[in-house]
């Protein structure tokens, strides 16, 4: 009884949510920049947020910049293409895995790849996708790299 | 906040005072003579009443003359510039000649050169010419072609944002709209502040709205992954020339507040600017005045000026998960389900006896959802890395294309529902008498409302009144007052576990022995669990505590715990069924009166998208209390 007055109390003043211990995540692989933009905050206060479309912060952020990772070698200058796989590398390890989806394209598009060949790109990324994504810290700049040299191979 | 009409004649005094004061001495010897030439044509046009100007610097009408809703002084380049339209148009003028101004006047405040140097006109070759190099990057960058304006529909477990959220997308000539940028018009919370301090300073305007931009897959991930919230881009039919006067209007607007009010000058408001800078020829901040401003209703604003050329839906994760889960079946779900946890491997669904469409359907289904617990924070970031990139790798064995299936179901669009402030007129008999009623309230959607274009299962009330006649008695009495009455049913599936809960809190009616009824003031909140089991629609069990208070309450109050468990159903297009049942136990207070019973049931009858008639029955017991009422009930939306 004194479990469920316990329950009742809580859940009517509605503390769905507690803040999280979970670590701040730091790096340059998949799953770190996701959290980049939402600071520790305790899901009551992400609701309330959101609530009221608040923010914590705001930007004027027209580049996201890729500069506390490592870069991609010299021979890839496309710093559009660099940050986009920087901060979409999860999207895009699921698109390339799938061999098609909205990332996959975008990146398609900022290297310039044609429309009749977008196919022959997608599965020759999907059909190397444990070269491009070796190991569960893999960095940015690897897959740039390795996305270029497989995509140019003939 | 009310905005008044125009006083078309207001500006004269200050016309007459811009010639009577001496003009500030500009910076650029040599140019006077060019200045005061600009000068003296900007009041002689009486440039400073023209509604470009008025949006540009967000002059809206006020008790005396007008006044900008911006609220920062750095916004205004004349001392008084936020209540005199005027003197902010002559010191641009002054500012635009400075050449000492860092940055120079041209490059922070582009919108209002550009609109100045066409409509006097400017004769560049005149002016000092300053370089802009973080303006030319920056629209470089952007590289604005067309624009979206996008919306983002309710949480699915948050009625409060059930209001939904517009923003803009400015787009480039990239083909894929992921590279195309969000301007957000948002206020900047302080996360020290807690939840009654939060709603009071949002509600009062103590908290800073600024605009700000950002790419937009940063929002899609924000809104759509994280926030299960389905995207509706509308895509406008602005020039590329009205899209760019539109940027530069909105890069003036970089780090420039304007005080907050979550009811009006809102998210959804204040973009409405943005628009009307691309367009002048456009009516839409105007067509706002009440104390309430709803996403929605700002769309439909850009809809009717026929702003909008077509619309792409863009569902949420978790809509796309629950799509997927319905395609796979359970073996499958089971099967995705225990690679997200861990506890099976991807290589004995590759070398398992499946087909290659259902190893995808299951690889695929397992990936999204490790995604999900990952953005959920339910699974740490190392778990996460390398189960996603497992998962992944074996889904990069199985090739070809996903497997052809239903595509997802595109629910109504959001404009598509009824209009958001209610009035009805009921007819009814409470134990035999009968009696009349009437009842409003300005928003939102109750569960018995025409469903189509809200969220199933969310309800929100803003301050509904109700009164009633009894022609017995010949007496009328307030019946109802609810300040808040919230209720969130979020069924839970086999990938989601979404916690349902209610709050309501206002006056309302309460039986008492003698037949007698009585206002008290209640607060009644509740949290439990909903399931959508098929024939049933959706099935929800609350735990619940009540508090109300009265003088004919024993020691003035009752406050009781109990539940409810209640079904709400859609049964087809037109018929709806809500049916409820409650009992609270008297705790502390007046135990005795506290002790109730009440069964209800509620037929919705939609007539059309903002007529409804609602038929219910309700019966309450308690202590020597053997209540029962039925109704009918005409409820129209406008």
């Amino acid at each position: 009884m004194k479990k469920l007055f316990l329950l009742v109390a809580a859940l009517s003043f509605f503390v769905v949510g507690s803040a999280n211990a979970n670590q701040m995540n730091t790096g340059c692989g998949v799953g770190t920049i996701i959290f980049k933009d939402t600071k520790d905050q305790s899901t009551l206060i992400q609701v309330v947020a959101m609530t009221v479309n608040g923010t914590f912060m705001n930007t004027f952020g027209v580049t996201t910049g890729t500069s506390e990772c490592k870069q991609p070698s010299k021979a890839v200058r496309n710093e559009r293409l660099n940050e986009f796989v920087h901060a979409n590398l999860d999207e895009l390890a699921r698109d390339i895995s799938a061999g098609k989806g909205e990332t996959l394209s975008t990146v398609a598009e900022l290297m310039g790849v044609p429309a009749g060949d977008r196919d022959a790109f997608n599965s020759k990324l999907q059909a190397n996708f444990q070269q491009i994504f070796p190991t569960p810290g893999v960095e940015y700049a690897h897959v740039v790299d390795t996305i270029v040299s497989v995509s140019n191979q003939g | 906040m009310r905005r008044r009409g125009a006083r078309p004649f207001f500006f004269l005094p200050l016309l007459l005072l811009l010639f009577l004061l001496p003009l500030p001495s500009p910076a650029q010897p040599g140019t006077d003579g060019y200045l005061a030439e600009l000068k003296e044509s900007a009041a002689r046009r009486g440039l400073e009443g023209d509604r470009y100007w008025d949006i540009l610097l967000f002059y809206k009408p006020a008790a005396e003359g007008r006044k900008s809703l911006v609220d920062d002084p750095n916004f205004f380049l004349a001392p008084g510039g936020k209540r005199d339209p005027g003197a902010e148009l002559a010191a641009t003028l002054d500012a635009i000649f400075d050449n000492s101004l860092s940055p120079p006047a041209r490059c922070r405040f582009p919108a209002r050169y550009e609109w100045l140097k066409e409509t006097l006109p400017i004769d560049p070759a005149r002016l000092p010419a300053p370089e802009c190099p973080e303006l030319d990057n920056t629209l470089r960058s952007i590289n604005p072609k067309s624009a979206s304006l996008i919306f983002a529909s309710g949480h699915m477990n948050a009625p409060a944002s059930m209001f939904g959220h517009t923003f803009l997308r400015l787009d480039s000539a990239y083909e894929s709209p992921l590279l195309s940028y969000a301007v957000n018009y948002a206020a900047t919370i302080n996360p020290k502040d807690g939840g009654i301090a939060y709603a009071f300073k949002g509600i009062f305007g103590y908290y800073p709205g600024y605009y700000s931009i950002l790419p937009y897959y940063v929002k899609v991930r924000e809104y759509a992954a994280m926030d299960q919230r389905d995207l509706w881009e509308y895509r406008t039919n602005l020039t590329e020339a009205e899209v760019r006067r539109m940027t530069l209007h909105i890069l003036e607007m970089q780090g420039i507040y304007a005080d907050y009010y979550f009811l009006d000058e809102n998210c959804s408001y204040d973009l409405l600017f943005l628009l009307e800078a691309a367009r002048p020829t456009v009516t839409l901040t105007d067509r706002h005045k009440g104390f309430f401003v709803a996403p929605i209703e700002t769309l439909r604003s850009v809809l009717a000026e026929g702003l909008i050329d077509n619309v792409v839906f863009r569902p949420s994760a978790a809509r796309k998960i629950r799509h997927k889960a319905e395609e796979a079946g359970e073996a499958e779900v089971a099967l995705a389900k225990s690679l997200a946890s861990g506890d099976a491997t991807p290589s004995d669904v590759v070398e398992g006896p499946l087909t290659a469409t259902g190893k995808i359907r299951v690889l695929d289904l397992a990936s999204d959802f490790t995604n999900y617990l990952f953005l959920k924070r339910e699974i740490p970031k190392d778990a996460y890395q390398e189960r996603y990139l497992r998962i992944l790798a074996a889904r990069s064995t199985v090739a070809g294309p996903p497997p052809e299936s239903r595509p997802l179901p595109v629910p109504a669009p959001p404009e598509s529902g009824h209009l958001v402030s209610r009035a009805s007129l009921a007819g009814g008999a409470r134990d035999g008498h009968p009696f009349l009623e009437i009842a409003y309230r300005p928003a939102y959607h109750s569960l018995e409302d025409p469903a189509e274009g809200f969220n199933d299962g969310s309800q929100i009330v803003f301050s509904e009144a109700a009164v009633r006649w009894y022609p017995r008695d010949e007496k009328v009495r307030l019946q109802r007052l609810d300040l808040i009455d919230i209720v969130s049913l979020s069924p839970r599936d086999a990938f989601f576990r979404p916690v349902s809960w209610k709050v309501q809190t206002g006056f309302a009616t309460r039986d008492f022995p003698g037949g007698v009824e009585s206002l008290v003031y209640a607060l009644n909140p509740g949290g439990g669990f909903a399931w959508k089991v098929p024939p049933l629609g959706i099935v929800s069990i609350l735990a619940e505590t009540d508090l109300a208070i009265s003088g004919r309450y024993d020691r003035s109050f009752a406050f009781g715990m109990g539940g409810s468990a209640g079904i709400a159903r859609q049964v087809s297009d037109r018929w709806g069924l809500l049916a409820q049942a409650r009992y609270i136990y008297g705790v502390l207070g007046d135990r005795e009166q506290g002790r109730r019973f009440t069964a209800s049931l509620k037929v919705p009858f939609r007539l059309s998208r903002n007529r409804s008639l609602v038929l219910d029955g309700e019966h309450a017991e308690g202590p020597s209390v053997h209540v029962g009422t039925i109704r009918l009930t005409w409820n129209a939306h406008f």
